[in-house]
């Protein structure tokens, strides 16, 4: 495997990555300095359904942190999931399956 | 030439371990039992790896090194053998525990019986390093419990009710998976008579596939549970979580690598099984979709990052199954940096344990003002075991991608790439969770990690950065561990000596 220039030069994209990402900081800074429009304290604060919550009491649930990836894997979820159940014989039989399967597997290879 | 080299290696951690609780009871006249115990811990795994380095440029140089026990030759004596891949995986294991003893002189400030947990972190060491420098199966086995058997006490060290259940979990899962390797070596040891690996190369070459299937399934099995294959992986999620997380990240970055290499040095060098590479890609792809869609809606960072490694183990698998050169290559390669972000991860996440005191995600927040060093460490380690360029994990995730497209399989590497990105997205979470957003008021006083257990997780954090900028380095250290792979007769020549 080559990592050199022409499929992919690390030292040149390297510089090219920090160039670009110093660049993005200066238009930041720059943007912040000509922008005049400040956000107003009712854009600033939390909405928590029209109840004041003050920020150090929000906490955001991180297990429905990627709800619509859940909902599109949601068979796997649904099986998969409750598998995970900490339960000691639910493992073991995961590991005789484990076994049948491998064993099923070579047989159909080296057969 | 000296030919010891293997056998220190593997006696200095294991005499290490029964010195230990000697030393501690001389150091504990004059209480200073702790740091006597850690000091000495870590001395011996930095002169393990330094043993260890001290072969490379015979072994980088197309040699193998060979040391016979007592003088017997194989098959009759046990030997100790060590090539490229021994070489690099011996890197590996002696590498991170290193670290992990640095890091351990803090961490485990507050815990009590050091002197047990410093004897235990070099049992399992010695065990790993016996498994990868061995040339002899049932020495393998023994290794394997070795291992195995400090493994379950270190997970269940701090004997709170979870991680005394999740050890327990572990003994009984991973006992099913040692005996499982038994009885495929004695069943091996029934068909050919020899339990030396080079010998057995040679002789199963004359038996017929069919006859050895049985055998192989078990071999598999046992070794799939020690790396966490899915669908053999049940273990794993409990006992990261539970462990310290020095021992999560040596559990991670060390035990694993050497679970992984016992499986190639056994199916490929040992039985030829390149057909069997095929199975590997498909178990590796469902390890590898299953790990991340498992940590995707975990709430717990020490369980978001089991179900990372088990996801990072499917792409090593993956590589493995392509069964090319490239596809050896990449998997080598990503095993290394594996254990490089995997322990860093776990000992950024150990950092945050020993300030706030909880690695669950919804009571954390705003940490990146705090602890701004480990904030950046974690980001680093983050970025890199997604694959974002320029990180180690690019030029090793690529190469896997690369591998699968040549080896004709570009849909396996497609479902490589998507799964990259689930890894970035559960990663950018735990980002987001601890160290960005509003910051609870319990943890306005928190403060930065000690130096000593930043210092291995910067050294981690520079190697991410270092394999990623100059990825020919990582390709020039694993490409003798690939052509080893590739070049089994080498490897029976130098062991059996032309008998």
């Amino acid at each position: 495997m080559e990592f050199g220039p022409g499929f992919w030069g690390p030292i040149v994209a390297t510089i090219v990555m920090l160039l670009g990402a110093g660049f993005a900081c200066l238009m930041l800074l720059g943007s912040r300095k000509i922008s005049k429009v400040r956000p107003s304290i009712a854009k600033r604060s939390t909405y928590g359904c029209g109840e004041e919550v003050k920020p150090e009491e929000v906490i955001a649930d991180s297990e429905q942190f990627y709800s619509p990836i859940r909902r599109v894997f949601k068979p796997f979820y649904r099986y998969i999931q409750p598998g995970h159940s900490g339960k000691l014989n639910t493992y073991l039989l995961w590991v005789v399956i484990g076994f049948i399967a491998i064993l099923v597997a070579i047989a159909l290879v080296l057969r | 030439m000296i030919e010891i080299p293997p056998i220190i290696a593997i006696v200095l951690p294991l005499f290490g371990a029964f010195l230990t609780p000697i030393i501690a009871t001389i150091s504990r006249r004059y209480d200073a039992e702790r740091k006597v115990c850690g000091w000495f811990t870590v001395a011996i795994t930095i002169a393990m790896l330094l043993t260890v380095a001290s072969m490379g440029a015979r072994i980088w140089g197309g040699e193998v090194i060979v040391y016979r026990l007592g003088g017997w030759s194989p098959p009759w004596g046990i030997v100790l053998a060590v090539d490229g891949l021994n070489l690099l995986i011996a890197l590996i294991v002696a590498g991170v525990s290193s670290l992990v003893a640095i890091y351990s002189l803090v961490y485990m400030r507050r815990d009590t019986r050091i002197d047990l947990y410093c004897a235990l972190l070099l049992l399992v060491t010695a065990g790993a390093m016996g498994i990868t420098l061995t040339g002899d199966l049932f020495n393998l086995y023994v290794f394997f419990e070795i291992m195995s058997i400090s493994s379950y006490a270190l997970v269940a060290f701090r004997r709170k009710w979870d991680s005394v259940e999740a050890g327990i979990k572990y003994m009984i899962i991973g006992s099913l998976g040692t005996s499982l390797i038994l009885l495929g070596i004695a069943l091996l040891y029934g068909m050919v008579g020899s339990l030396t690996i080079a010998d057995l190369a040679q002789k199963l070459g004359q038996i017929a596939p069919s006859d050895v299937v049985v055998p192989l399934a078990l071999l598999v099995t046992g070794f799939g549970i020690k790396i966490a294959m899915i669908p053999l992986h049940a273990w794993a999620p409990d006992a990261y979580q539970a462990a310290p997380s020095s021992i999560s990240a040596l559990l991670a970055g060390a035990t694993t690598t050497a679970g992984l290499y016992a499986m190639i040095r056994v199916v490929y060098m040992m039985f030829g099984a390149f057909g069997v590479g095929t199975i590997f890609a498909i178990f590796g792809l469902v390890t590898m979709v299953l790990g991340a869609l498992m940590a995707l809606t975990q709430r717990d960072l020490k369980r978001l990052l089991a179900y990372s490694s088990i996801s990072q183990m499917g792409y090593i698998l993956l590589g493995v199954g392509f069964g090319t050169a490239l596809g050896f290559q990449g998997s080598l390669f990503h095993l290394l940096n594996n254990a490089i972000f995997k322990a860093l991860l776990f000992m950024c996440a150990g950092a945050i344990l020993y300030r706030v005191g909880t690695t669950n995600l919804d009571e954390l927040g705003g940490l990146g003002k705090n602890m701004p060093i480990t904030a950046g460490l974690f980001a680093i380690g983050a970025l890199a075991i997604s694959g974002v360029p320029p990180l180690n994990g690019f030029a090793s995730k690529w190469t896997i991608y690369i591998a699968g497209i040549e080896a004709g399989k570009a849909v396996f590497s497609l479902i490589a790439i998507i799964m990259s990105v689930l890894t970035l997205a559960y990663f950018l979470k735990a980002i987001n969770s601890i160290f960005l957003g509003q910051r609870p008021k319990r943890l306005q006083n928190v403060e930065e990690a000690p130096l000593t257990m930043l210092f291995p997780m910067m050294l981690l954090a520079v190697l991410c950065i270092v394999l990623g900028v100059l990825p020919s380095l990582g390709i020039d250290l694993v490409a003798p561990a690939q052509g080893a792979i590739m070049n089994q007769s080498g490897y029976i020549h130098a062991v059996l000596g032309g008998i």
